[in-house]
């Protein structure tokens, strides 16, 4: 280990070399102004950016830009046309996942430190830019000189920092102080800053009326409940989390993340009428009677000793399942049969003592209830009245697409990989003719296929929504990309791994459940989150199937209002915007995630 | 070779295990891979309680012999006897083999996903269909035994070499094996861990375990042995006590094998 003397001759540890901190003068010296060349370079990618800069903030502030045409639509972009007297069922959704979002940042301690240095260095560089850019921009003097004081607020937080840094090199902020902070500002000057008032008058005829002051009351006190809404389940995740085991805590969190968009679409946001009298003796008794009869034979089905006639009850029920397509009989009796013939068959591999089998049986009482619901819950007429059949789009349906396909394809990917690594040649050609297949034909023909084809081939009387038929779509064709994911995931798990498994005594369905999957699916955690992204993005395909998602809001829903013909740029750089600031906050999360996973350090 | 010669009649510390019944059982196994044959008609017959030292060198067929005896390997001639079930295709015969006879490898392959106790859980409680309680409680004691009570929270990349398989062999012993295979156990170890797990496996020997264990510790076959095997090229080459075997050993080529390494 090397020793280097410290000026005070105490011999300290010798940590990586750092670069040395540099004065602004020196560091552009050394990095920007070195030598001719380099000097040459620099000053003529600054022009290029500066004139770029200058374009596109032209076009931003020119005097003709109808930026109005957001402010106005911004309910369109968010859901569409959903009925303005059941807006707040908009907000309670909203709300809920800000709950579960502040919830979850505090039980696994998001947010990083950040030392004031830092903080100051970026409070400098924003402000400066900002100077820059809005004495590029063609704004009107009194614009100017606002946007100019701004950035001067810039400078000054910077100086202040770069004090507090002086003092005590140690002092920080949390990232989390930080984003609250800037939001809380944001929501502040909706409160004082006279933005103007915008509404409709008429019903969906967009006349827009625009008087001064702030905003109008019915879209700046949500936000600022939203605001407190974040702030206070944080809070409340804080007290709650020195409480409460870490481990089940998290796992339940994940698990309301994963049942609570569901919930909202098909009981917040649908708003069904179900009628009691159908619900009390048809839906409750059915859901029961599968509950009960269903648990009991499963605790039987888990009893260790079981031997073959478990798996033959377990296909019985099954064929039960794909038989009463043969005869008419209510949906949810055939899904419920299906359900519990595939819980038969994996009850072999988690038979065990009268706990672990009181709890398979408990797991589908919960699945059976959840289930049941939802069909339920589908199957009943919605409240909503808007034009079309879709009460939802803009950003909503663009989310809730995107959910659906990640939650259909991950699970759906995970079987294919399985399938395409196992033994089984049947299972090999069948998994890798699909996702070859998949992988060949472009998304969009699928989409088109799934939306104009698949009606074609539904039986008799049976129809889907066109959103239905093309998430399925999307699902299937992400599924394909997924399990070529998880499969190198598969892959890279050592024989060793195996044969250590193999070597206590499991099954191969054990094997691949407790040890095999765990650790693949850890491992393509990067991979997926990519493609996550990506799916996110891809729902802009939406617009071509003719679905009002974001992008069709605002290329051709907007800029066909009277009020606002010809808005398509604006709409179209603040939707680029919108997408950019979802995707960016999701690949930094996935930075921190993986990092948790301790892969970055592998 | 026929088998009665490898069957054994007195022992190391004079322990006298010919009225022991036959716990494993080989009958002129042979196997292939492709074109190679790497193991040739081997008949050996293995008592309870007794521990048996496989030597031989590099290549020799050492860890695809005993890997035939849980099946990780297929062999393709001959029979192979475990506890007097004959190991076949029929995998709920190997199921429950591979239940009886615990396995320590040479790379540990501890479950890098799982915390130590978990590792050592995890087949008690869903092969064994132990109750999960019952199957903790016999892990501490395991960790207690092997020497690491205080490390069950830790994950395995969390432990050094020596207290992985430490951990190896506790995970095995949870499903209560009545063998014990060992394939090179401290060939990863760095030498100051070797020692820590040589005890742990002496403590076992001396328990009255069927072990079967392939190393090149000479001075752990010396001591804990009760037979040593030594294999060339996929043949048995010689049986016999560690004083016979050491001292005056009747092949030629295993006179070439020690002279080579002691
Ligand atoms: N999967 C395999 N495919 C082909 N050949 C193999 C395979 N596994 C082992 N062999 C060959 O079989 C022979 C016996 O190998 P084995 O691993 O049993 O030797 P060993 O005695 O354990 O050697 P070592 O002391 O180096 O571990 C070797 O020649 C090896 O190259
Ligand atoms: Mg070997």
């Amino acid at each position: 280990m090397t020793e280097i003397q410290s000026s005070a001759g105490v011999p300290v540890i010798a940590a990586p070399p750092q670069e040395p901190h540099l004065p602004p003068k020196e560091w552009l010296k050394k990095n920007l102004f070195s030598n001719v060349g380099n000097t040459l370079i620099t000053i003529m990618t600054s022009v290029v950016i500066l004139s770029l800069a200058n374009g596109l903030l032209g076009f931003a502030f020119g005097s003709e830009r109808q930026w109005n045409a957001v402010a106005v639509n911004s309910r369109l972009y968010m859901s569409f046309a959903y009925p303005e007297a059941q807006y707040n069922r908009i907000w309670f959704s909203f709300a809920t996942l800000l709950v579960l979002a502040g919830l979850s940042m505090a039980i696994w301690r998001g947010g990083t430190r950040m030392p004031f240095a830092r903080l100051a260095k970026s409070a400098y560089s924003f402000g400066v830019g900002l100077a820059i850019m809005v004495w590029l921009a063609p704004l009107s003097t009194s614009g100017t000189v606002k946007w100019e004081i701004a950035a001067g607020g810039l400078l000054l937080a910077g100086f202040i920092f770069n004090r507090i840094a002086a003092q005590d090199e140690e002092r920080s902020l949390s990232s989390l102080t930080l984003l609250v902070g800037t939001l809380a500002s944001i929501i502040a000057t909706l409160w004082f800053i006279p933005y103007g008032r915008h509404s409709f008058i008429g019903d969906r005829i967009p006349q827009v009326v625009s008087e001064p002051g702030t905003v109008a009351f019915s879209t700046k006190l949500p936000w600022t409940i939203m605001l407190f809404v974040l702030v206070g389940a944080y809070y409340l995740g804080i007290v709650l989390r020195d409480r409460l085991p870490e481990r089940r805590t998290r796992s339940v969190l994940m698990g309301f993340w994963l049942i609570s968009p569901i919930f909202l679409i098909y009981l917040v946001l649908r708003d069904p009428a179900f009628t009691m009298n159908h619900v009390l003796y048809t839906d409750i008794p059915l859901v029961l009677g599968f509950l009960v009869v269903g648990s009991l034979i499963l605790y039987a089905l888990t009893k260790p000793s079981l031997g073959e006639i478990g798996r033959i009850i377990a296909m019985l029920i099954l064929l039960a399942g794909f038989g009463s397509f043969l005869t008419p009989m209510r949906m949810i009796i055939r899904i419920f049969l299906i359900a519990l013939g595939l819980f038969s068959l994996a009850a072999p591999t988690f038979s065990g003592d009268k706990s672990t089998r009181r709890r398979y049986s408990s797991i589908w009482s919960g699945f059976i209830v959840i289930a049941g619901w939802l069909i339920t819950a589908v199957n009943t007429p919605s409240t909503v009245e808007v034009p079309g059949d879709l009460f939802f789009g803009g950003a909503t349906l663009t989310l809730i697409v995107a959910f659906f396909t990640v939650i259909l394809s991950y699970p759906l990917g995970v079987l294919l990989a399985l399938a395409r690594t196992s033994n089984m040649p049947i299972f090999r050609l069948l998994a890798t003719t699909f996702i070859e297949f998949v992988r060949g034909v472009p998304l969009i023909t699928i989409l088109i296929f799934f939306s104009v084809m698949l009606p074609l081939f539904l039986p008799e009387g049976m129809r889907l929504p066109e959103v239905t038929s093309v998430t399925i779509g999307y699902a299937l064709f992400s599924a394909a990309y997924v399990a070529e994911n998880i499969r190198g995931g598969l892959q890279s798990v050592t024989r060793g791994q195996h044969e250590a498994a193999e070597a206590v005594g499991m099954s191969t369905s054990q094997k691949t459940v407790f040890i095999i999957l765990p650790q693949a699916l850890r491992m393509s955690i990067p991979p997926m989150v990519g493609h996550t992204i990506g799916t996110l993005k891809e729902t802009s395909l939406l617009y071509i199937i003719g679905l009002f998602d974001l992008l069709y809001v605002g290329r051709s829903v907007i800029p066909n209002q009277t009020a606002f013909i010809g808005s398509t740029r604006e709409n179209l750089l603040f939707v680029s915007v919108l997408y950019w600031v979802i995707s960016y906050s999701m690949s930094k999360a996935s930075q921190r995630i993986e990092k948790r996973v301790g892969l970055g350090e592998r | 070779m026929n088998e009665t010669d490898n069957t054994i009649t007195t022992t190391r510390s004079g322990r006298d295990l010919s009225d022991a019944p036959d716990i494993i059982v080989c009958k002129g196994v042979s196997k292939w891979y492709g074109d190679f044959q790497a193991l040739e008609k081997i008949s050996a017959t293995i008592k309870e309680q007794e521990v048996v030292v496989v030597l031989g060198p590099s290549g020799s067929g050492k860890s695809t012999w005993i890997r035939c005896i849980n099946r990780l390997e297929h062999h393709q001639e001959g029979d192979i006897i475990v506890d007097g079930v004959e190991l076949t295709n029929d995998m709920r015969n190997i199921e429950k083999i591979r239940s009886e006879v615990g396995m320590v490898f040479q790379q540990f392959n501890l479950f890098p996903h799982l915390s130590v106790r978990d590792n050592v859980t995890l087949a008690p409680i869903w092969v064994r269909k132990k109750p999960k309680a019952e199957a903790i409680e016999q892990a501490n004691e395991l960790l207690e035994l092997v020497g690491i009570p205080e490390q069950a929270d830790k994950f395995p990349g969390q432990l050094s070499g020596g207290q992985q398989q430490r951990v190896a062999i506790a995970r095995a012993l949870a499903m209560e094996p009545r063998i014990m295979l060992f394939d090179e156990p401290t060939s990863a170890l760095d030498p100051e861990m070797i020692k820590e797990v040589l005890d742990v496996m002496k403590d076992l020997a001396r328990s009255g375990m069927t072990m079967m264990v392939v190393t090149h510790e000479m001075g752990f076959a010396k001591e804990v042995a009760d037979r040593i095997i030594f294999m060339e090229e996929g043949q048995i080459v010689e049986v016999g006590t560690p004083e016979h075997f050491f001292t005056n050993p009747t092949e030629d080529r295993t006179k070439l094998f020690l002279s080579q390494i002691l």
